[in-house]
């Protein structure tokens, strides 16, 4: 008894191998990545301009199907190729009766990208704080890192002890702002690379938003009014060289925010649809627009909004997914599902169990219980014995035709 | 008779289990002066640092050690029972086979995690010298499934010397190293975190593998 049910612990052991290293090995030989334009918003075209890369090498167009060229393509985007543009001479003087001024275009822009990674990692639960108002122009690194359990704690790090008076001052700030500890979220931006220290957002334990900073060694600690319910699930800070907002908030509920700069003022962006599970983002700013590319599986939607945050236009393109393409339709009909253990989707390490949509794939298995029939019967042995195998053969396909002639079912009485 | 059984089973894999052992004792001692030396060098804050927000793992050499040691203990422990088939002689005893078997197993994976725990004991005192609850957590949780790595090996090692078939030998291998990949996924620190119970209760099944081929062995599968 005991010992078929270490064969059976041995077929199950087969069964994990076997669906990991195939789709895998599939994929490496098979898998054909669609081609997605970058797109970007034209403050002269007012129009969005795609870039391309296909077998007959780079096409730049608008939605309209014009084509450009290189040069054409870079004084359509001026916010983004000033600079090519001045050493040219072909910089317009002035855009929608703005002076164009480099200092002005440059700390207006900025970029930044989402991917669900950031969210669905393993985040650190010690932060330094830095001191904001040194009087310094560079940020100096601190001596101790927090944290933020039931109070919040500075952990000295040359002496790993805990500094008592500054955990009771800066827990005390936080009390009297009626934070709830402990904090289920902590965002900044911890490192001294940057233009200026804004500390932390941090969410508390009932789900509300708090901005944490020293200044001077001193706690400063402010309640950001939230529209609630939006469980915030992650934050992400910037250093912005326009000191527009501090931070985008991704939530649940109620899509992304940005944290505007001094008044904490929560602005909506108008990305309808981002799941921050499943999709990626490219945020583009610029003097006069903002892009937001949303891209999922199978599409790509790009909202462009002007500087009060008023959508000027939309574009959208679909795609066959993964399991609509060439490759994947095989995938799905040799391979009834597929394990991974690490994905392109989060930082974890888990089980990631995918299933092949349709049943196609049943034809595959009769074919592989066939087989085990006909290997069963030429060894003479007994089909009744091996219903249970047949069964994983029928269920879990060539995975379990591996586990079960790995380990044969041959038992004596 | 078990306590004679027992003795066998010493005898043949003390040296193997003490050099291992050692090894990781050692290693944990470079890891120690290595994190001092590190520290006296950089500050601890900026060590703290690379581990915090740049997941650098202080102990990653111990990676494969659990692994070398339960293949070592495997070996020591099985690889004399094939040679002449000598486990023969032990399947004649007076005691159910597979319960002898069992009780051979059991004394090697308890010697295998008394090796661990010693090391495990070592890497939690040198962790809470240096660094907050946090820090040696993380690293702690990147370190489980290597351990649980190693004891799969264990299991698995086993089951591939006991076997008497040379085919099935290299099939099992073949298995064997899909399922021990995933104890030693490139992954950054407690990235392990949500895998650790599935990972758990396959090694723990693993566990009682090596009666298949004990029983091909005994039944005379050629």
């Amino acid at each position: 008894m005991m010992v078929k049910i270490s064969r059976y612990i041995l077929v199950i052991i087969g069964i994990l191998a076997a669906s990991v290293a195939l789709p895998e090995l599939y994929w490496t030989i098979f898998e054909q990545v669609p081609r997605t334009p970058n797109v970007y918003y034209s403050c002269t075209l007012n129009d969005f301009i795609m870039l391309r890369s296909g077998d007959n090498g780079i096409i730049r167009h608008d939605t309209k199907g014009n084509t450009y060229t290189l040069d054409e393509f870079e004084q359509h985007l001026p916010m983004m190729f000033f600079r090519q543009l001045m050493t040219d001479g072909t910089m317009p003087d002035s855009i929608h009766g703005v002076e164009m001024d480099p200092t002005a275009i440059n700390k207006a822009r900025s970029y930044f990208r989402y991917t669900t990674k950031d969210m669905l990692s393993p985040r650190p639960r010690l932060w330094p704080m830095f001191e904001s108002e040194s009087g310094r122009v560079n940020l100096a690194m601190p001596d101790d890192y927090f944290r933020i359990t039931t109070k919040i704690e500075f952990i000295d790090a040359a002496t790993n002890k805990v500094n008592q008076e500054k955990s009771a001052k800066f827990t005390r700030a936080l009390e009297e702002h009626d934070f709830a500890f402990p904090a289920r979220l902590i965002a900044g931006i911890p490192t001294t690379r940057k233009s200026c220290d804004e500390g932390y957002f941090v969410k508390d334990s009932r789900g509300d938003l708090f901005h944490v900073k020293m200044i001077k060694g001193e706690p400063y600690v402010a309640r950001i009014d939230i529209p609630d319910p939006m469980d915030i699930l992650h934050i992400e800070c910037v250093d912005l060289r326009s000191k527009e907002f501090y931070c985008y908030l991704f939530t649940r509920h109620s899509g992304v925010f940005v944290v505007m700069e001094g008044v904490y003022h929560l602005q909506r962006l108008p990305v309808e649809g981002f799941d921050p599970f499943q999709h990626e983002m490219k945020i583009n700013c610029d003097m006069f627009n903002k892009t937001f590319a949303m891209e999922g599986e199978d599409f790509l939607k790009v909202v462009a909004v002007d500087d009060m945050y008023e959508v000027v236009d939309t574009y959208e393109e679909t795609w066959d997914g993964i399991f609509e393409r060439p490759d994947g339709k095989m995938f799905a009909s040799i391979f009834p599902f597929e394990l991974e253990l690490r994905t392109a989707r989060t930082g974890f390490v888990n089980f990631y169990f995918t299933r092949s949509p349709g049943f196609t794939w049943l034809l595959v298995n009769l074919v592989f219980v066939g087989l085990a029939v006909w290997l069963i019967l030429r060894r003479k042995g007994n089909l009744l014995k091996n219903i249970p195998d047949l069964l994983i053969v029928l269920v879990t396909g060539v995975f379990g035709f591996i586990g079960t002639q790995v380990f044969p079912n041959k038992f004596y009485d | 008779m078990w306590k004679a059984i027992i003795y066998k089973e010493w005898i043949k894999i003390r040296w193997t289990a003490a050099i291992f052992l050692a090894l990781g004792i050692l290693v944990l001692v470079n890891i120690l002066l290595r994190i001092r030396h590190d520290i006296l060098f950089v500050d601890a804050i900026n060590y703290w640092y690379n581990i915090l927000f740049r997941g650098y793992n202080y102990a990653s050499m111990l990676k494969f050690i659990p692994f070398l040691a339960g293949l070592g203990i495997a070996v020591a422990q099985y690889f004399p029972e094939t040679v002449n088939r000598r486990i023969k002689l032990t399947f004649h005893l007076p005691v159910k086979e597979n319960r002898v078997l069992m009780g051979m197993h059991l004394f090697g994976t308890g010697s295998l995690l008394l090796i661990y725990a010693i090391w495990l004991i070592l890497f939690v005192i040198i962790s809470t010298v240096f660094f907050p609850p946090e820090i040696m957590h993380s690293t702690l949780i990147t370190l489980i499934p290597w351990f649980m790595g190693g004891l799969a090996t264990y299991f698995m090692a086993a089951l591939i010397l006991l076997e008497p078939v040379w085919l099935f030998r290299v099939l099992y291998a073949l298995v064997a190293y899909g399922f021990i990949a995933m104890f030693y996924q490139r992954a950054g620190l407690t990235a392990y975190l949500p895998a650790l119970p599935e990972l758990a209760v396959l090694t723990v099944l693993s566990s009682i593998v090596v009666l298949f081929s004990g029983y091909r062995f005994r039944k005379g599968e050629m």
